[in-house]
């Protein structure tokens, strides 16, 4: 009996082993959970200003010749035409305003006041794209927890004072009324709305974005370190309230870039959702009639840490943390279309955003938005979940998390899900990139050949793109370097795109030889010139976002063929940034999204921000003024700093050429090599319900256009 | 047996403690910690932010201090019933389990019933009726229900559910009953959604339970009592219920302790697919992000659960069986 009852624990103890392995091999190929984010990538704008997108392939500026006779790749017809929401600048308010049924009920019992109080004199006038929708229902999409929020805060990114117009190349106003860069650059001033209001029908002035910068921003408790983005220069810049509707931001420089900062996805001009969710303290403007009374300034430290505690927290700053965020204080103030509704915030199972009455945004016809009442995010445990409910038709419209590389599935059942497949291609030229390491310095050989421009021309020549391009991007996308998209103003130019990123072993071969790699082993690889044997080189890679591993491994055929031995190591993602911020990593192998805006996301090009995998240690040299780190050792890297440098204070046009001089230098000397890019590997597959009116048949999938903002979420309905 | 219980009880508080340590040193092993991730997670949506913010969000969360200094206060905090702040929720740990602790258990507790009520029948009646047909279809289900892992069960009955009896997907609730009060509606609302994780998690376990239990009672069935009980002429099912059946349970009691851990942690991989807002998937997620309050908790909750599941499986064995010495 004995014997056998610790048989059975026995048995239990291996079950238990077998299903830790189990958890242990789910957990790492589990979709980034914890990553709250959006693709790294995401990405660029996209289409062009004027002329049409292309209706049949992404980018038919570089497709190579070959790409011609090929069949057009499964899912090219889901990429549709541009098309998009117009704002009216100027336009004066509608004369007679409607608003949704529940608010009218609101109004009726006598909770609110009537919707011509509510709307400011000067509201936002939006032609939607097709019609004039109509008021009510519930958008449903899907959410993976509170690590999620950009999901949300994607949904409501108008609430900055400037956004574009729909093709993302356009700056619009959006939050304020407009703007205007005085004639030296060096002052940038906001006209807000007047008579616009916070959600509790409070009047939003000059003065509640003074307290933003003052108060938050300038308060050390909150922000230790001032950003970037307002000191041109290494000036810091100021912020001025000129009156109740009007304030300026003053610079030492000029600073030409500012309306672009205001307008992108950078920190100073993000507004409340973006700029202060989880442990943000940016955006430009806070509800000061509300935080006011949560800060030391205003309340004694004492009172305030006792009712932190009482309510859980540590003291008064970990409280305040959570009172300032959108996604989880349902009695903060916002200006959002939707605002977070009791019980239903991020950390719950269901979170729901609902209109508010005091939103500032009309259609032409004087309804006031948003037509849709609800967004309810429900909650998957992990991506696939996600993926499945959107193929079953459980979301009105998704694109966040959304695997591309299912698109058959998707598109199989579209009818039976009552949905239409959208293909939405970014615009940045790099979606996996293979990047040297510029501040290398473990392996002194192979750092020399990191250093030389032919080596690295070799390397590029040795790709076949085509394989990789049909193999992982369904043929979707470009095959090329990594520059822009030709619509993007920093585009180089045609032939940018293919110098020495086509696939040519012969002349690959030929410069090894010549830089003095001419030796090779009884297995045809390439010697070391230290005489240590074969050269090998690492390139580290993790699966998140794209099977980037995989894809690599598909090079490593492609590069014996020229003699280059590339072992791939395959790290989980948090080993990966750890290996290239200790400045241990050769190459890597990532996407460049956002650097289609050179100067706003230069991180993925340049090693000009903290941790890029350019050259982390150059990055360090470069964050404090040359005060650590090491100065850039390249002289292509060298002069394409400098000249990202030089832009920071010149106007539009001057910054353009710069940038194009930029991504020239760039390209001819290979300072990371392009594989395929253009591609909808990132938010670019969007499915929406048949139910919904003004959809369009593309829109811009962009780090700048917050991607699916740039649908105009306000202005789409669903049709009864 | 007094003395014995007491040793129990103090070799027990000592594995805890071992617990508290391990937990905590496990979880610190990754390289980086929740602000590297969270930082990173950040810069891939565009907002690097710099040297000087990273250090300031690690003095906020107590992640610059020594790792001793950071296990000591934990401790401290843990014995005042202070659980800290998760991380990424920005809510008290406490909340957060608690909020999916409920549920957790209504999963795992129907699992086990459901492995009980199927397994103990057909695992008597495989021993009763051994080598007959409907044994030999018993044990066959049971083999590939221990081969199938469980997860790739979960996703084809998960894909069948969809595709031909048009239920949801995933979860635990209709999105419109997730944050309601719990109502009757509510209730049956669970129990549909309910149907398909009991029935995968419950099928592995029974396949395993019904092959524990034809053993051990074959083993009882040739034993002389039987024959004597027999002999004295008691009915076949009175025969074979009143005592083979009940020493053939032992190992049921011994394996309780088992699923005290399970009750309250559920299926980690099984609920990950199914999507249920359950313990496991938590875990993860802050294993992942290195959330090291939410894991530290849940690991050791995990822990103190398999400790206490031991010391009263050990009771009830010794309750229920007298032939086991208390040396152990």
């Amino acid at each position: 009996m004995a014997q056998r009852l610790i048989k059975t624990r026995r048995e239990f103890f291996k079950v238990a082993a077998m299903a830790a392995g189990a958890t242990a091999l789910a957990a790492c190929g589990a979709p980034p959970t914890a990553a709250p984010a959006p693709p790294p990538a995401t990405t660029a704008p996209a289409a062009p200003p004027t002329a049409a997108p292309p209706t049949k392939a992404p980018a038919p500026t570089a497709a190579p010749t070959a790409a011609a006779a090929a069949p057009a790749p499964l899912g090219a017809q889901y990429i549709g035409k541009l098309e998009g929401y117009e704002i009216q600048v100027g336009a004066a308010r509608p004369a007679n305003l409607k608003e949704a049924p529940m608010l009218a009920e609101l109004v009726k019992a006598g909770k609110l006041p009537p919707v011509e109080q509510r709307v400011p004199d000067e509201p936002c006038v939006t032609k939607p794209l097709r019609e004039i929708g109509q008021y009510g229902g519930t958008w449903r999409r899907g959410f993976i927890g509170p690590a999620d929020g950009e999901n949300g805060n994607r949904m409501v990114s108008v609430d900055k004072w400037l956004f574009w117009d729909y093709t993302g190349t356009k700056i619009m106003p959006s939050l304020a009324k407009g703007w205007k860069v005085s004639e030296d650059g060096k002052t940038t001033t906001i006209y807000l709305r007047k008579g616009l209001k916070w959600s509790d029908g409070t009047p939003y002035t000059a003065d509640d974005c003074l307290f933003w910068f003052e108060d938050l921003y300038s308060n050390p408790d909150l922000v230790p370190t001032p950003d970037r983005a307002l000191a041109p220069g290494g000036k810091h810049g100021k912020m001025v309230k000129v009156d109740d509707l009007t304030i300026e931001f003053r610079f030492e420089n000029p600073y030409w870039l500012f309306e672009l900062v205001l307008a992108g996805d950078m920190l100073p001009g993000r507004g409340q959702a973006t700029g202060q969710f989880a442990s943000w303290y940016y955006g430009g403007y806070a509800p000061k009639h509300y935080l006011s009374q949560f800060l030391p300034k205003y309340k004694p430290q004492a009172e305030l840490d006792a009712a932190a505690k009482a309510a859980g927290y540590t003291d008064w700053k970990a409280r305040f943390q959570v009172l300032k965020d959108w996604e989880r204080n349902p009695e903060l103030p916002g200006v959002q279309p939707w605002k977070v509704v009791a019980g239903a915030d991020i950390t719950k199972s269901v979170w729901v955003i609902e209109r508010n009455p005091y939103y500032w945004e009309v259609d032409t016809a004087g309804n006031q938005l948003p037509y849709i009442d609800k967004i309810q995010f429900t909650l998957a445990e992990n991506v696939e979940v996600i993926n499945l409910r959107a193929i079953a038709g459980e979301y009105d419209q998704q694109e966040r998390h959304l695997d591309v590389q299912k698109l058959p599935v998707f598109i199989e059942n579209q009818q039976k899900g009552n949905y239409t497949v959208h293909i939405d291609p970014g615009t940045n030229g790099g979606d996996a990139n293979i990047y040297f390491n510029f501040s290398y310095e473990e392996d002194p050989e192979i750092r020399k050949w990191i250093l030389n421009k032919d080596f690295r021309r070799a390397l590029s020549l040795g790709i076949d793109r085509e394989q990789i391009k049909e193999a992982f991007f369904l043929g979707l996308g470009t095959a090329g370097s990594p520059i822009p998209d030709p619509v993007m103003p920093e585009y180089p130019g045609d032939e940018w795109r293919t110098k020495w990123h086509t696939l040519d072993i012969a002349q690959a071969n030929a410069l090894l030889d010549k830089i003095g790699l001419d030796k090779k082993d009884a297995e045809g690889y390439r010697l070391r010139s230290d005489g240590k044997g074969r050269l090998r080189l690492e390139m580290d890679c993790t699966g998140s976002f794209l099977p980037y591993p995989k894809l690599a491994e598909m090079i490593v055929p492609q590069w014996k063929k020229i003699g280059i031995q590339l072992d791939i190591k395959n790290l989980e993602r948090a080993t990966l940034e750890a290996n290239r911020n200790a400045n241990k990593q050769q190459l890597m192998m990532w996407s460049n999204g956002g650097t289609e805006l050179l100067y706003l996301y230069p991180i993925h090009a340049l090693p000009v921000q903290v941790n890029s995998q350019v050259g982390p240690e150059i990055a360090k040299w470069y964050s404090t003024g040359g005060a650590q780190g090491m100065a850039p050792p390249d002289p292509d890297l060298k002069k394409c700093i400098e000249l990202y440098d030089e832009a920071q204070t010149k106007n539009l046009e001057e910054r353009n050429k710069i940038a194009q001089e930029i991504w020239k230098i760039y390209v001819d000397a290979v300072l990371a090599i392009g594989t395929v890019g253009l591609s909808p590997a990132f938010l670019g597959l969007r499915i929406t319900s048949n139910k919904l009116g003004n959809i369009p048949a593309r829109h811009v999938n962009a780090q700048h256009m917050r991607t699916p903002t740039s649908s105009r979420p306000t202005t789409i309905f669903f049709k009864s | 047996m007094l003395s014995y219980i007491l040793r129990r009880f103090l070799l027990a508080i000592v594995t805890v403690w071992a617990i508290t340590v391990l937990a905590f040193v496990i979880i610190q092993l990754p390289p980086g910690d929740f602000v590297t991730i969270y930082i990173n997670a950040l810069q891939s949506s565009g907002s690097p932010i710099s040297y000087g913010q990273a250090e300031a969000m690690r003095a906020q969360y107590g992640l610059d201090q020594p790792m001793y200094i950071q296990y000591l206060k934990w401790m401290g905090m843990m014995l005042q019933g202070d659980f800290g702040m998760a991380l990424a929720w920005n809510k008290p740990v406490k909340e957060i389990i608690g909020d999916r602790l409920t549920l957790t258990m209504v999963v795992s507790i129907a699992a086990i019933l459901l492995t009980w009520t199927v397994a103990l029948p057909i695992g008597i009646y495989s021993a009763v009726r051994q080598y007959s047909l409907g044994d030999y279809v018993f044990t066959f289900i049971g083999f590939i229900g221990i081969a199938v892992p469980n997860f790739m069960l979960a996703l084809i009955l998960m894909y069948v559910g969809y595709k031909y009896f048009n239920m949801s997907i995933g979860g635990l609730f209709s999105p419109q009953y997730a944050e309601a009060p719990w109502s009757l509606a509510k209730v049956l609302d669970l129990l549909q959604h309910l149907i398909l994780p009991a029935l995968i998690l419950g099928l592995a376990g029974t396949a395993q339970l019904i092959r524990i239990m034809r053993a051990n009672l074959l083993d009882e069935l040739r034993k002389p009592y039987v024959v004597t009980a027999r002999a004295k002429g008691l009915s076949e099912t009175r025969v074979i219920l009143k005592y083979p059946v009940r020493a053939a349970l032992n190992p049921f009691a011994s394996t309780i302790g088992y699923y005290f851990p399970y009750v309250v942690s559920g299926s980690i991989v099984v609920s990950l697919v199914l999507s249920l807002p359950t313990v496991g998937p938590l875990l993860l997620t802050a294993l992942v992000a290195q959330d090291m309050f939410l894991a530290g908790t849940i690991v050791l909750m995990l822990g103190v659960m398999t400790v206490i599941g031991t010391f009263v499986s050990d009771l009830i064995l010794m309750w229920i069986d007298p032939r086991i010495r208390m040396e152990g």
